[in-house]
């Protein structure tokens, strides 16, 4: 897999040039984070519309729980040393969030439990087992529960394997080639207590350096001349590549699909659909990714990739395809932003040491003000600021449009109030007492001044005109009637 | 404005209801004699329940007021009777039947006060006008819809009131219950009661009630069921929906 | 036709529910004892803090159980981050500073969750997922920034995530005791309120109760519930804590008054349970094993209550096939009345 994924990028880059790249922990930060943004989006979207925020958010939490047992099972049934990218503690994790989906079905169908009650006893029951499980037999092992829960983004350039792209032969050495380095040792010296020249001692001859080595270890031992071409990529970022591209693929390949069971299961199910199938493979995907994504932003953020930029992004937009898209950029630009922040950098604006300079002198944080903090707790917070930003400026649903929108309709109602009343009245016996002007404002239980901006409006628009004291329609008012059908 | 020698039960005057933009009722005048029985019908959409609830404050107005007996809602308040439509309660909540009729008495026991047997024994009392009396211990899931409407009917005959509101009160609801509610409410008129019923099936209207209200945003008559239950009145309030069967087709 | 009573003596079910709770406690003591479990004064300390802080738990879970808010209170605990960490950078470890920082910072979710779904169309979930997120990345930063402090000390991401209950002293217990009695005083006094509040809150707003102050009231008691509760299981389990409780008590009564006690016992078994079988194993965490006990409870009730319980349901399904000689209605209790003339029947 690595492979081919090394191929392509070299169709657009150097080896050097992808080198260079990934060993700059911004870089790898940056493109890890974007790729997590990525695929939660495409997935959060779909999660986001059938209103399942919070079993992305449980099944974060109970994942550890497929890790542990797998973990288990591999080290003490197999006596394996696996670490967090290796596959089948992935499997194990998509495992534990169906389980917990499972679960939480299960006991909901008991009718005796509503469905978030469900949700809420399926993932700590989960958990518990889990962590149990983890201090009675686990205790000193690589599961250091502050990295699950938390990650570190910032280290995953560092931890990479490589890929040989050229001069890839083994070597292998045996006693006969030129490289050999072969000794006569004694072989029952030590254990027979004797000295090398007894006449009982046995030699044989010990070829220290045999065996197959790969080009990289052959180079480096001095036992090749041709220096293999390799091309670092830091595991983080193959395991997350590896699962973007799925998640594209099961995106795009059963994008009809899935829109139409998000909108209408039941008529999906009627199409032979199976939308519940697809429902067990999202939420697969959804495990496979968060325990992808576990290494570089931990447990408890991975939720908000899959939360917060499809939120942002159904906030400007009514198309799925749409939503998809600006989901993932603004997942993207969060980690790139995100990066930026982590390191005191807030949008290219605010310096963050400046910030913590001034809060010490403002409460006092005993002079402790360099600005160092948690990467991937910067990229959730920067997407939540393009939340924010959407919250306030979205041109429909922002809440400065609302406003706006809002004033408007109410304008246009109060002025339909009185052209309607007079309508209703004008031309009927009771006109000289409903439409005189100066008591028309006790009709509605409105105060004067409201009544008298209303007119004023009305009359610069031509719609009603005061005559002997009451008041009328125009023509043009006449037509501004609203029909109420 | 009107004026008037004696104080109607219930007088709406120039409501309006706005929905966003679009209003849920318009320019209301709606004056209800006491002790009557009357009905407030009208399409989907009409406003109808929308009517109730502004009128008792339970949804904010564009325009207009509301008077019970001649008195603002805040004065009246210990006596109107409310029973709201059913079906956005929790079924499952841990509660039985007595103890949901009793809930009708919070609201004039005030703050942190307990009902205590006197209580009880009004709650027993309604729940016996309802016939509902042997299931006081009943968790009130268990019960059929009609028998749940008639504890939510019970619920408000408990507060004693002068003036009752019910929105759709026979909906979903079996012939015999019907019966038995319409019963109920007929011996409250007779008692001097008025009831404002929102009612959805025109069949029955004639032989309920002695007033009706035909609503769609705006009011389109309203008076005694003899002079405004018409069938102009009925095709206007419809938009020309509505058809027509006399008697020896039915 | 026999008339078929469908109620029973909801009383003693729940009595009996709170009896086994308490007969199970004894038996692990028991139990525990024997394994060579030294009952000291910290265990002592811890158990007591435990069944406190389990009580306060349950009785509130029941009320966010009913309001469809069991979720709310995840996310809400998760909230609660930045502002222990704030109050650690203020005050250092003091427990009453921990728990105002954390109020204070699940208060400000809380009101950020209901603006965001009143403006926009953002459901209750997303906005929940949306909230808990943002807070505790602020709080991590906030750790972050502490951690790099010389004089940072454990700032305890692990007790945020884990809970502390090992490490609660006497002081900690007072402490407990007097924000649990207030918020249980609370909620005693304004009882009937919050039950009509949580049933039917048109019909409270149409008898004139102030509909958004209670509510409002409501949540800050579940929100001190939840910071209590952070205490003593941590982050992810806390949820556990505020809903088993409460969903084993619905079992085994018809009455709220009744279910809210027994959801209190439930919760202090549970909480106790889990101090005295960390005891047993030095390396184990209470706050799961309270989660354990919690859900064994609730596994029980839902199986074994009269009534309700799934045993009960199947069993008395079979007997009135076998007495009436045809099927029986679905989960729904059998209630054949005498036919009347005013019933509905």
């Amino acid at each position: 897999m690595d492979q081919v994924l090394v191929s392509l990028a070299l169709n657009f880059f150097s080896a050097d040039q992808i080198n260079a790249f990934m060993s700059d922990p911004r870089s790898v930060a940056t493109l890890v984070g974007a790729l997590v943004a990525i695929s939660g989006a495409l997935l959060g979207t779909f999660l986001f519309l059938r209103q399942m925020s919070l079993t992305t958010d449980a099944i974060s939490h109970t994942i550890l729980l497929g890790i542990v047992v797998m973990f288990l099972v591999m080290t003490a049934g197999f006596g394996l040393e696996p670490d967090m990218s290796s596959p089948l503690l992935i499997l194990g994790a998509a495992a534990a969030g169906l389980l917990t989906v499972m679960l939480t079905e299960t006991i909901q169908r008991t009718g005796l439990v509503k469905a978030d009650a469900a949700l809420g006893l399926a993932f700590p029951l989960l958990f518990a087992i889990s962590i149990i499980l983890v201090s009675r037999y686990a205790d000193n092992v690589h599961l250091d529960v502050d990295s699950v829960t938390v990650g570190e983004i910032g280290i995953a350039w560092a931890n990479t394997r490589s890929v040989c792209l050229e001069g890839c032969e083994s070597v292998i050495i045996t006693p006969d080639s030129p490289q050999a380095e072969v000794a006569r040792v004694c072989a029952n010296c030590v254990a027979e207590n004797i000295s090398p020249r007894s006449p009982s001692a046995v030699f044989v001859e010990n070829c220290s350096n045999c065996g197959t080595y790969t080009a990289a270890q052959a180079y480096a031992n001095g036992l090749s001349e041709t220096t293999p071409t390799l091309v670092f990529l830091p595991k983080a970022a193959l395991t997350m590549g590896i699962i973007t591209l799925i998640n594209l693929l099961f995106v795009g390949l059963l994008y009809k699909e899935l829109k139409l069971a998000t909108f209408d299961a039941a008529l999906a199910r009627a199409l032979g659909l199976r939308p519940g199938l697809l429902h067990y493979a999202l939420m697969a995907l959804v495990s496979v990714t968060a325990v992808g994504a576990f290494d570089a932003v931990g447990a408890i953020l991975v939720v908000a990739f899959f939360i917060v930029p499809p939120a942002t992004a159904y906030l400007l937009t009514q198309r799925l395809s749409r939503m998809l898209l600006l989901g993932a950029l603004f997942g993207a630009l969060g980690a790139y932003t995100g990066y930026d922040l982590a390191r005191g950098n807030l949008l290219g604006l605010v310096d963050m040491n400046r910030v913590l300079g001034w809060l010490d002198g403002v409460v006092g944080l005993g002079g402790y003000t360099t600005w160092n903090v948690s990467i991937s707790a910067s990229m959730v917070m920067m997407m939540f600021v393009f939340l924010l930003l959407a919250w306030v400026f979205a041109p429909r649903q922002g809440l400065i449009a609302g406003m706006i929108r809002r004033r408007s309709q109410a304008v246009r109602f109060t002025d339909q109030i009185v052209l309607r009343h007079v309508a209703n009245h004008q031309g009927h016996a009771d006109e000289s007492i409903e439409l005189a002007v100066n008591t028309l404002h006790e009709h509605f239980r409105w105060s004067a001044s409201r009544l008298g901006w209303t007119l004023r409006r009305l009359r610069a628009l031509n719609l009603v005109h005061i005559e002997d004291g009451l008041v009328r329609l125009t023509e043009r008012g006449t037509n501004a009637v609203m029909s109420l059908d | 404005m009107n004026t008037k020698t004696a104080p109607t039960a219930l007088e709406i005057n120039d409501l309006t209801v706005s929905y966003h933009s679009k209003p849920a009722l318009w320019d209301i005048d709606l004056s209800i004699p006491e002790g009557v029985m009357a009905a407030i019908i009208g399409p989907n959409g009409a406003g109808k329940s929308t009517l109730i609830k502004a009128v008792l404050n339970l949804i904010p107005r564009a325009a207009g007021e509301a008077r019970f007996f001649g008195l603002s809602y805040q004065q009246a308040r210990n006596r109107i009777g409310y029973v709201p439509q059913r079906g956005s309660v929790d079924w499952d909540f841990p509660t039985s039947v007595l103890d949901v009729v009793m809930m009708g008495l919070y609201g004039k026991l005030g703050w942190i006060k307990r009902p205590g047997k006197a209580e009880r024994e009004k709650a027993l009392g309604a729940l016996s006008q309802v016939g509902l009396v042997d299931f006081a211990e009943h968790q009130i899931g268990q019960l059929s819809g009609g028998q749940q409407q008639r504890t939510f009917l019970a619920r408000a005959l408990v507060q004693e009131a002068d003036l009752y509101f019910m929105d759709e009160p026979f909906a979903a609801v079996d012939a015999v219950t019907e019966r038995a509610i319409v019963d109920i409410l007929q011996a409250l008129r007779t008692n001097g009661k008025t009831v404002v019923v929102v009612h959805h099936d025109l069949q029955t209207v004639t032989d309920y009630f002695d007033y009706v209200a035909l609503l769609n945003v705006e009011m389109i008559a309203s008076g005694t069921t003899e002079a405004a239950f018409t069938e102009d009145n009925l095709k206007r309030a419809y938009g020309g929906r509505v058809a027509f069967l006399t008697h020896q087709e039915v | 036709m026999a008339i078929l009573r469908g109620r029973f003596n909801s009383e003693r079910a729940a009595w009996g529910a709170g009896l086994g709770a308490v007969l199970a406690f004894i038996l692990i003591l028991t139990v525990a004892g024997a394994s060579g479990v030294t009952f000291d004064h910290t265990l002592r300390t811890v158990t007591m803090g435990g069944a406190l802080l389990g009580l306060v738990t349950g009785v509130l879970g029941s009320f966010a159980v009913l309001r469809r808010q069991s979720l709310l209170g995840d996310a809400l605990s998760h909230a609660a981050l930045p502002g222990v960490v704030i109050a650690f950078i203020v005050q250092g470890r003091a427990l009453s500073a921990l728990l105002i920082g954390a109020a204070i910072a699940s208060l400000t979710a809380m009101a950020f969750i209901s603006a965001l779904t009143r403006t926009t169309k953002i459901k209750q979930d997303a906005a929940q997922g949306i909230t808990l997120a943002a807070w505790f990345a602020f709080g991590l930063i906030l750790l972050s920034y502490v951690q790099g402090r010389p004089d940072a000390g454990q700032a305890g991401l692990d007790k945020f995530i884990f809970g502390q209950a090992a490490a609660l002293v006497q002081s900690d217990v007072l402490l407990i005791v007097g924000v649990g009695a207030l918020v249980c005083l609370i909620v005693a006094l304004f009882w009937k309120e919050f039950k009509l509040l949580t049933f039917d809150p048109e019909f409270a707003a149409a008898n004139g109760f102030p509909v958004r102050f209670l509510d409002s009231l409501l949540s800050s008691l579940i929100v001190a519930a939840i910071v209590l509760g952070l205490q003593l299981a941590g982050v992810i389990l806390m949820v556990g804590l505020l809903i088993a409780p409460a969903v084993a008590a619905r079992q085994w009564t018809q009455s709220l008054g009744v279910m809210v006690l027994l959801s209190g016992a439930f919760g202090a078994f549970a909480g106790s349970t889990g101090a005295v079988l960390s005891g047993v194993d030095v390396n184990m965490p209470t706050g799961p094993l309270m989660i354990v006990a919690a859900c064994a409870v609730v596994l029980v009730s839902v199986l074994f209550a009269p009534g309700r319980g799934i045993v009960w349901t199947v069993m008395s399904r079979r007997r009135e096939r076998q007495a009436v000689g045809r099927p029986s209605l679905g989960g729904v209790q059998p209630v054949m009345v005498k036919r009347s003339a005013d019933d509905g029947q």
